[in-house]
């Protein structure tokens, strides 16, 4: 009975893939490309040397460092969809710090990380305290400060941060030499120190979460907040605390951006890159430790597409096709797990069903 | 489960065939990046469509694009690792075509030493700032906003011409200023009107195109162009507001006219009321670049390219046009004709080499400042800081209504 | 219909919820099913009527095997199921729901539908007004509904899960004629699941007990309510004394001074109450007359629009849940999963959220504390079970372990709602250890020898009136009088 239900696990595991390949392929097949060209061009585009696995790295920095964040809010029982305000906000902080103070980088860098930190944590605590004393949803309040992020940083582009000639318009300024983080070598261009931050990040959310009673108060606020309330957790509490956590890390995946990957801040800077973690997440069934796994398998996916794109000059989105057929079938399969699986209680892949989060002081009507 | 992925993707890819790029004899790559969709009926169209047509005019080049390089429509891709990806296929020449990639672009330079890069309207190589594999090229669109502002000038009843300016900055001020010396030429010239009756203003919605909620609405902003009197609209957005709000307006009787932009086929959202386009025409010039590139006689230069005077509009030769559209009268067509000739001549003149027609004194800039005395050209382009010229036009001109700056 | 079920098992895991169970149905009885809480009881008939799967055994009726699966299945084989909570839509009206399931698609004729309807309603004595919204309905008519939508529907067995909580005495009566009158004369086999004895003495034709998963008896009734229970635990139990303890000289723990209380429904004007130390207080009344109310208010989950409320001579009017919770105001509610525990969470997850203090968890010490109050509390599960896969009893004494040792006063919305009568006792004798360390209780109920046996007092409400009765001197049958509305004569 075991192996069979291992066989069973791993031919569902297995599915949303082939499914997923099969159906990409089916779609090249029939703009008239070869499937195998596509798959090759693919993994050559995200692993051909170091210089494209480290393009697939520096898009797995901030993509981990979101989907970490909201394994925290979802632990919680909250939809962050404001996630991407978040991580505008944490590059517009740190962006400020990097064109403004003159420090040397040892000092700089830092101040820049944690000003994108408060950044991202201030733009949370905002999604937080609509929620939580005002009963706004977070999805609403989230999709609200998404909106007035991206309004702050093209005023800030457009106005008091451009360049001071003409031409350059659609970024500030490249930021100077110190405020910038340091690639590890000139083939493998990824921070060292964003690095260690995600491997800090993750392992510190992964062992908070089952280790901290502060873990054990956002997960019995995320699955039933009544009853927490009730047996004495400060739910409201709970609630912001994962809200300005998640923003931290958003906040400095919004800085990596700016400080690394584009040196300037630009409009669109978190480019859908918070929705992707919301993705990872659900996909992951909100294991912390998978987060960085599937994220990396996302940024592989879709850092190598751009080799696609050239080589073939078929459409880039054949990449999001792929990803968004692995997302659905992988849903898909942990659902027919969910019915196939004896009724174990807690189902392996049930995410926090969003709930209300009742005010500390929250009365009945 | 991601390992899995992982794994199952390697066999998968392991098991397809590596193709490796085979470069024929006779063939040249290039590499064009665009910032926006090659179908956006605007900038990015017209950049590829000058790609196109290199493909057709310089033997063996072969074109390779990227499309939609920005980060919000592709946070996972770098200039850096399209370059890369690119040069991989064998490209030894790559147009970057937007001032956003300015910066990426003199960065990128330096790692791949044996490429050429071109930035289109960034003016590096001319500052001398730009690694030595780097070149600028830019359209003198200038001119076609002169002869835009000609036919608003030349069309408007109410003596009232509203501009839908971008955000602010050198580059759509001086845009701005060239139409308004246009529309102040004619209406003088053409039709002996008093030109300090001309009313022109300059409404800036703060971006490239509208995002609600950020931007002005352009839609908004041209209505009220209208509601407050103006009959002519020169667009200088990305987008197409301006003509389809002109269009509806016309057909609900009213009598206005719209001046699009960038795309040569602008008109077509409502040819009846559009006077005309100025565009960019890249092709010509793409051409000299990649033929010299290919031959090996490709030299840095920050490089201009100029309407040909002999037929504007010839595709193989001009590389900045102005369509005239259908709104305007045969009378008025005629007007700018001969003013089109009147540029041409001037252009002609090798003693006007360096400035643009009617940019002479007596110039002054909205706060008084005389930058050229009467009898003095403006120069196109000097130092920054060291003397005034259109390229670096630091204020909208005496006449104008306006911010010439951000608030 | 004759029904038989033959060596039916099913596992959940390590649980033997059905062991080799075998029984015959025959039509025209009403079977009682009894059985202490987890015996099984629910599972068989969840089984019968195609809810759940078994793993091993089969089905019979009318000798032919049946093999359904899920209970439209069984519906069409002519077993149905009333739960205990019914399964109607709330949102449309009663005529809506009896046509929803009905074979034709949507185009299903009103008229008929809205004849046969009436037809049923009125042979089964019940009041249903085809126009009106189920949320306006109470338990006890969405339970008539539901009724008659299975008769509609050829059921010729019907299942019937504790029927008579939630629902009124005059409701109980309409609902046991009716009952009796589909076994006589349409010939309908019914089968009851209760913990209420004095229901099953009431209808059965015969009973079956279960206890811990297998069938230990059946018999013809009648039977004594003793006889009944030493078959389903075994043993008879000892009798209750009535609460006489004398409070009086005791302390006040819990002040209400003019309270005016807000509820969805009813209102409760004025109601000033003094508790002290040592007192039981029961709250009579049907669901939803405003005792809740008055629980929600004394634990600060209830703001008075007037009034003050205060503990322990400090005036918490206005504070938060938690202030109340530190002042040691215990409360529990009747929904359990929903207000008390936390579904997906595990025993000692739970025992680890009241009892750990500091930053870090110890995992290894909340293990044995849960370890210990299992043991100490008798429940039914291991420290890394999920608390939804416990039985009600056990959900309910994991929630007496997670309560405050030594509160000040307890609040308790139905402590023993759905818990046969080992497991309410067992409950009552936690309860009444902390009273004995000082606590006042104040409990709602819909069981009246619970709140006689029990209280010190009792307070009758009714829609939103509040009238008091010395518990010494009620009997059951005048505490039903007043529940009903009769005030005035008492």
């Amino acid at each position: 009975m075991k192996s069979q239900t291992l066989t069973a696990q791993a031919a569902l595991t297995a599915l949303p893939i082939i499914l997923s390949l099969a159906i990409t392929a089916l779609l090249v097949m029939a703009v008239g490309a070869d499937p195998r060209e596509v798959f090759t061009l693919v993994w050559e585009g995200a692993f051909r040397d170091l210089r494209a696995v480290g393009q697939v790295v520096n898009f797995w920095i901030p993509l981990t460092l979101c989907s970490i964040g909201l394994v925290v809010t979802f632990t919680a029982g909250l939809w962050n969809i404001g996630v991407e305000g978040q991580m505008i906000l944490g590059a517009v902080f740190a962006s400020w710090a990097a064109l403004t103070l003159d420090l040397p980088a040892p000092i700089l860098v830092p101040v820049e990380i944690l000003l994108a930190m408060l950044g991202g944590a201030l733009w949370a605590l905002l999604v937080g305290v609509l929620k939580v004393r005002l009963g706004v949803h977070e999805i609403f309040g989230g999709v609200a400060l998404n909106a007035l992020a991206n309004v702050i940083a093209i005023y800030l582009i457009s106005g008091p941060w451009q360049p001071p000639e003409g031409g350059s318009v659609r970024a500030t300024p490249p930021f100077p030499a110190p405020a910038l983080l340091p690639p590890l070598s000139d083939t493998f261009k990824v921070s060292l120190l964003a690095l260690v931050i995600v491997v800090v990040a993750v392992v510190g959310v992964w062992l908070a979460l089952r280790g901290t009673r502060w873990g054990l108060q956002l997960k019995a606020t995320g699955k039933n907040a009544r009853s927490a309330m009730l047996l004495g957790v400060p739910t409201g509490r709970s609630a912001l605390s994962a809200f300005i956590v998640c923003g931290m890390l958003a906040g400095i995946a919004g800085s990596y951006r700016v400080l690394f990957t584009y040196n300037s801040l630009r409009p669109g800077v978190s480019g859908g890159i918070g929705f992707l973690g919301l993705l990872v997440v659900l996909l992951v069934a909100n294991r912390a430790l998978w987060a960085p796994l599937v994220a990396f398998a996302f940024a592989a996916v879709l850092g190598g597409s751009a080799r696609l794109k050239i080589a073939l000059q078929l459409d880039a989105s054949l990449a999001g096709v792929l990803q968004g057929f692995l997302v659905l079938t992988a849903l898909l399969s942990n659902g027919l797990r969910a019915r196939l699986a004896p009724p174990t209680p807690i189902s392996m892949i049930e995410e926090p069903a969003p709930q209300p989060i009742p005010a500390e002081a929250a009365h009945e009507q | 489960m991601a390992r899995k992925i992982l794994l199952a993707l390697t066999l998968v890819f392991v098991c397809g065939l590596a193709i490796a790029p085979t470069v024929a004899q006779d063939e040249f790559i290039f590499g064009m990046v665009l910032v926006g969709p090659f179908n956006d009926r605007g900038w990015s169209q017209a950049h590829y469509e000058g790609g196109q047509y290199v493909e057709q005019n310089v033997p063996g080049a072969k074109m390779l694009y990227f499309e939609k390089l920005n980060p919000a429509d592709a946070p996972e891709t770098t200039l850096r690792d399209v370059v890369t990806n690119m040069v991989d296929k064998g490209a030894q020449l790559i147009f970057t075509a937007s001032d956003e990639f300015e910066e990426d672009t003199a960065e990128v330079a330096k790692e791949f030493p044996d490429v050429i890069f071109i930035n289109v309207s960034g003016d590096d190589a001319y500052a001398g700032t730009a690694p030595a594999n780097v070149g600028n090229v830019m359209g003198t669109i200038e001119w076609g906003k002169l002869i835009a502002g000609c036919a608003a000038g030349l069309t408007t009843e109410t003596g009232s011409i509203g501009y839908l300016g971008p955000l602010i900055n050198f580059e759509t001020r001086r845009l701005a200023a060239s139409a308004y010396l246009g529309a102040r030429y004619c209406y003088e010239n053409y039709r002996g009107l008093d030109p300090d009756n001309l009313k022109f203003t300059v409404t800036w919605i703060g971006f490239w195109f509208n995002i609600p909620g950020v931007t002005l609405d352009p839609t908004e902003v041209t209505n009220s162009f209208f509601d407050s009197g103006a009959d002519v609209v020169i667009s200088g957005i990305d987008t197409t507001e301006g003509i389809v709000v002109a269009g509806q307006r016309a057909k609900q009787g009213e009598k206005v006219w719209s001046i699009p932009y960038d795309y040569v086929g602008a008109c077509e959202e409502a040819p009846e009321i559009c006077l005309g386009v100025p565009y960019f025409h890249w092709g010509p010039g793409y051409a000299q670049i990649v033929a010299a590139a290919k031959n090996g006689a490709y030299q840095q230069e920050w490089t201009l390219l100029n309407p040909d005077w002999t037929d504007i509009n010839n595709p193989d030769t001009s590389g900045v046009g102005f369509v005239k559209g259908a709104g305007l009268s045969e009378a008025n067509a005629a007007s700018l004709d001969d003013f089109i000739a009147k540029a041409a001549a001037f252009a002609q003149d090798e003693a006007n080499a360096d400035t643009i027609f009617l940019w002479q004194g007596p110039l002054k800039y909205q706060d008084g400042t005389e930058i050229a005395a009467a009898g003095e050209a403006l120069p196109y382009i000097a130092p920054l800081g060291e003397a005034p010229s259109i390229w670096y036009l630091d204020q909208l001109l005496e006449g104008m209504t306006g911010p010439s700056k951000q608030e | 219909m004759l029904i038989e079920v033959r060596h039916i098992h099913k596992r959940f895991g390590p649980v033997h919820a059905n062991d080799d169970i075998s029984l015959t149905f025959p039509h025209g009885r009403i079977v009682g099913i009894l059985g202490e809480n987890g015996a099984g009881k629910s599972t068989l008939m969840k089984i019968l009527s195609g809810y759940q799967s078994f793993d091993s055994g089969e089905i019979l009726i009318d000798g032919q095997p049946v093999d359904y699966r899920g209970p439209l299945a069984a519906i069409a084989h002519g077993v149905g199921m009333l739960q205990q909570d019914p399964l109607d839509v709330a949102a449309f009206t009663v005529l809506e729901n009896f046509v929803y399931g009905m074979p034709g698609g949507l185009r299903i004729p009103r008229r008929a539908a809205r004849r046969r309807l009436a037809e049923l309603t009125e042979r089964l004595g019940f009041a249903l007004d085809p126009e009106m919204p189920i949320a306006q309905l109470s338990i006890g008519q969405r339970q008539q509904l539901e009724i008659v939508r299975l008769l509609a529907l050829g059921v010729k067995a019907l299942i019937l899960d504790e029927p008579t909580t939630g629902i009124s005495a005059e409701q109980k009566a309409i609902l046991f004629d009716a009952l009796r009158q589909l076994a006589e004369h349409d010939q309908m086999t019914i089968l009851l699941v209760s913990h209420k004895l004095e229901d099953v003495i009431a209808l059965c034709h015969e009973v079956a007990v279960l206890r811990a998963g297998r069938l230990v008896g059946c018999r013809a009734m009648p039977a004594t309510t003793s006889e009944l229970v030493t078959m389903m635990f075994g043993q008879e139990l000892p009798p209750v004394d009535r609460q006489s303890a004398d409070v009086s000289a005791a302390p006040n723990v819990l002040t209400l001074d003019r309270l005016h209380l807000r509820g969805k429904r009813v209102t409760v004007a004025d109601l000033s109450l003094q508790v002290k130390a040592g007192e039981v207080i029961g709250l009579a009344g049907l669901d939803g007359s405003g005792q809740e109310l008055l629980l929600r208010a004394c634990a600060g989950l209830l703001k008075p629009l007037h009034g003050r409320v205060i503990v322990g001579g400090e005036d918490l009017t206005g504070h938060p849940y938690r202030d109340f919770l530190r002042r040691g105001v215990a409360f529990s509610a009747a929904g359990r999963l929903e207000e008390g525990l936390i579904a997906g969470l595990t025993l000692t997850e739970h025992i680890a959220l009241v009892t750990e203090t500091g930053t870090l968890v110890d995992w290894e010490r909340a293990r044995r504390r849960t370890s210990d109050q299992i043991a100490r509390y008798n429940v039914r599960g291991r420290p890394d079970s999920p608390v939804e896969t416990l039985s009600g009893g056990n959900q309910q004494r994991l929630l007496m372990a997670l309560m405050a040792e030594q509160p000040v006063l307890m609040a308790l919305e139905q402590p023993t709602r759905g818990l046969d009568v080992d497991s309410s006792r067992w409950i009552w004798q936690q309860l009444l250890a902390r009273r004995e360390r000082g606590a006042a209780i104040l409990f709602s109920s819909s069981e009246l020898d619970e709140l006689v046996t029990y209280s010190h007092r009792i307070l009758v409400f009714y829609a939103g009136r509040v009238y008091p009765v010395d518990a010494a001197r009620t009997t059951i049958d005048e505490l039903g009088r007043l529940i009903g509305g009769h005030l005035d004569g008492a």
